[in-house]
């Protein structure tokens, strides 16, 4: 398969991802969504085996680790700075007139944030021992 | 990284294209390479150097501020 018949399957694939979503909404029920995505997932999965030529190489990889992790620095320290700006607007009116579900929306935003460290510190140890350290 | 793909691929007579389906690489990859944006992986370079049959110091040169 030529590389832009992958990308026209993908723009397919994405057309009926509006289509089931749309549905879903009118029938108010989300699971055809979801099994559209990840039958959707697989899809572009098989047509990407049948590609004959190199779209990813040692390059695109590279840069596909740099963007996510720069991604994942920048949405971190965002919503970390958010969550203490929720914790600190829900105290502000101190701890008499605390904002309830405002400040444990912010603590559960920073539980989240320390389990995506929690995960990044196991992916860490897994791949230092899996390449050598 | 200096490198001289580019004078190797006209020894050849070879397009970008060409050499990068050889080597299993995009077109783009070779480009940045070329144009010193990139520096490939060993097995990239000893891929390339074995496909224009030399050694990979033939082709790869190192600056000397990476010395």
């Amino acid at each position: 398969m030529k590389r832009n018949y992958f990308y026209l399957c993908v723009a397919a694939v994405a057309f009926f991802e509006v289509a089931i979503f749309w549905l879903s909404v009118e029938l108010a029920d989300p699971l055809p969504s979801v099994i559209a995505i990840v039958l959707g997932i697989l899809g572009i999965y098989l047509a990407k085996m049948y590609i004959d030529e190199v779209i990813e190489d040692e390059r695109t990889q590279k840069i596909t680790e740099i963007t996510a992790l720069r991604t994942l620095q920048i949405t971190w320290i965002g919503l970390f700075l958010f969550a203490l700006w929720i914790i600190i607007d829900a105290l502000g009116e101190g701890i008499r007139r605390f904002n309830r579900p405002l400040g444990i929306f912010g603590f559960r935003l920073l539980i989240l944030l320390c389990g995506i460290i929690v995960l990044y510190v196991l992916l860490s140890l897994y791949y230092n021992k899996k390449f050598g350290a | 990284m200096k490198n001289k793909i580019k004078v190797y691929r006209a020894m050849n007579d070879l397009s970008q294209e060409a050499l990068a389906n050889e080597v299993g690489v995009t077109r783009q990859t070779i480009l940045a390479i070329e144009n010193g944006k990139y520096d490939p992986s060993l097995i990239l370079a000893a891929r390339i150097a074995k496909f224009f049959k030399v050694r990979i110091d033939d082709i790869f040169l190192l600056d000397s501020i990476d010395e």
